[in-house]
């Protein structure tokens, strides 16, 4: 009895650790700058939509917004079909040296980017794609690609193979099978991976940092993350904390839809690589 | 590229050979880092993997309040770290932080000059964000490898009137020594490669007390442009990865339950 009330004691304390500074966040932008000052526990007076207003237009955070935006749905574009064709061809058509072909791309899984950053730096340099959106994307689905692939290959080895045959049988092709039969029965599939990586690149930062060195392509992490450093002389937190949110709410909304298949695939990339 | 000596000018670009990994273990700069580093894996990684099986052998009992727990503890793992890293600055802020706000409602003076500002405190400090954003996933991973007990065991633990503490050292701990070796493993990657959390909070400051080997490396290429010897920073930084990985998996090899079956 008595562990089980420990237990639900730390629970509680864990719930709140977690609960109480992300209400903070979204309490506090509702505030005036001179109540998250005089008074940080309280409620707002009433709440203070300009502060998303101003977040949005006078600091930037739109613009940032529209960047993140871009660069995430195009990243997703062109690595969701180049990483479902690798990964049919890995789940279906073993080759010489597939395996370890595999491997290689589950080490790159495992790989902290920010180790390659200076060579990085240099090739998308040389290439007149540093501080771009394209260099940034095509940055992004490499990076982006192993996790992609190993998700998915092991979903289409789950789908029977009996299907594949029965569409060669009735004459399809190689590619018009996985086109027309084996790519939407993939689709919760596909959709998982998208949400996952839609997740990990709209919160990216430190890539971003380096390969985005001026204001102009800036996406919404380093968008934020300026802010705090200017709004330190400026003071308008209010301001601020929407810009917070407006980082955080649209992924806390898309991991709340979707939290039992997040889960699933966060745990089955955790456990394998 | 970590055997050039290279300011980013590519005709300027030197073979210099294994010096840079001279300069390296002479500088000192590097080698508080290094300690940094280690202290975070030590006392973090502690504190992740305790937290992270205590919390889930206390979340598999049914309820409401686990049932919201279950919703919510993976919130942290997807807001960004930039906005972790604010959030707990604005938490620590001396003047109207919610933290020093809190500890003096006990009746402890906080530090004047800030909890990110203070010397001993700093790194601390930043470790408890660092606890506070990694913790979920260490959660899930030790949740499913509850799970994956089988059901016999528990039952059988139940019968037996093994539960709470006695269930948790007795099942629990000896069971999920192959999650936590993996648990392990992530936690050494994890700590080495700490940058967006630390750089944004702190800067490596004050006086390098909170620096690692991430920032270092940030600050030698894109402030310093030393290219090359950040690039001889990075290769260190894997191989000390590699090796504490290495280190990790010998020293869990062991099944502590073969002896028994």
């Amino acid at each position: 009895m008595n562990g089980k009330l420990i237990s639900r004691i730390g629970m509680l304390i864990y719930a709140a650790a977690i609960v109480a500074p992300l209400a903070w966040v979204i309490i506090s932008s509702f505030k005036s700058g001179f109540e998250i000052f005089e008074s940080p526990w309280a409620l707002p007076a009433k709440p203070e939509w300009s502060n998303y207003q101003e977040a949005w237009r006078e600091a930037g955070i739109g613009h940032n917004f529209f960047n993140s935006l871009v660069v995430t749905s195009i990243t997703l574009a062109i690595l969701i079909p180049c990483g479902a064709m690798a990964a049919y061809v890995f789940a279906r058509y073993p080759f010489r040296g597939s395996r370890a072909l595999f491997t290689t791309f589950l080490g790159g899984m495992m790989f902290p980017n920010f180790l390659v950053i200076v060579p990085l730096f240099f090739l998308l340099r040389n290439l007149a794609l540093l501080d771009t959106l394209t260099g940034l994307i095509i940055v992004y689905v490499a990076y982006s690609l192993s996790f992609t692939i190993f998700v998915l290959s092991g979903f289409f080895q789950t789908l029977p193979a009996s299907l594949q045959e029965a569409a060669m049988v009735d004459g399809c092709g190689h590619s018009k099978t996985f086109w027309k039969v084996m790519l939407p029965l993939a689709r919760p599939g596909l959709l998982v991976v998208a949400i996952f990586n839609a997740i990990g690149l709209w919160n990216e930062y430190n890539l971003a940092l380096v390969l985005l060195p001026s204001d102009k392509n800036r996406t919404l992490p380093l968008g934020i993350a300026d802010l705090v450093m200017t709004q330190h002389y400026q003071s308008n937190w209010g301001a601020l904390f929407a810009g917070l949110v407006i980082v955080m709410l649209p992924m806390m909304v898309v991991y709340w839809v979707f939290r039992d298949r997040i889960y699933q695939t966060m745990l089955a990339g955790a456990l394998k690589g | 590229m970590s055997l050039y000596r290279w300011r980013g000018l590519s005709s300027n670009r030197t073979f210099v050979g294994l010096d840079n990994y001279k300069k390296l273990a002479a500088d000192h700069l590097f080698w508080q880092c290094v300690k940094n580093n280690l202290w975070l894996l030590v006392v973090g990684g502690t504190a992740l993997i305790a937290l992270g099986l205590l919390l889930a052998h206390g979340m598999q009992t049914r309820g409401a309040l686990t049932r919201f727990l279950r919703s919510i503890y993976l919130f942290p793992q997807v807001v960004s770290l930039v906005v972790v890293a604010i959030l707990w600055m604005f938490l620590y802020n001396p003047t109207h932080g919610l933290v020093p706000d809190l500890i003096r409602r006990i009746g402890i003076q906080p530090p004047a000059e800030g909890f990110l500002g203070s010397s001993t405190l700093a790194l601390p400090s930043v470790c408890a964000a660092f606890v506070w954003y990694a913790l979920g996933f260490y959660v899930m991973l030790f949740s499913a490898g509850i799970h994956q007990i089988p059901i016999e065991v528990s039952e059988a633990a139940e019968l037996d009137g093994a539960t709470g503490p006695r269930r948790f050292f007795g099942i629990t701990w000896p069971l999920l020594w192959a999650v936590r070796r993996v648990a392990c493993v992530y936690v050494v990657i994890n700590v080495m490669n700490v940058f967006a959390l630390v750089y944004l909070m702190t800067r490596g400051g004050p006086d390098r007390h909170t620096d690692t080997m991430l920032t270092y490396l940030y600050e030698q290429a894109f402030v310093d442009r030393q290219f090359g010897y950040a690039a001889s920073l990075a290769v260190v930084n894997l191989v000390i990865a590699l090796l504490l990985s290495a280190v990790v998996m010998v020293l869990l090899r062991r099944n502590p339950t073969a002896a028994r079956t």
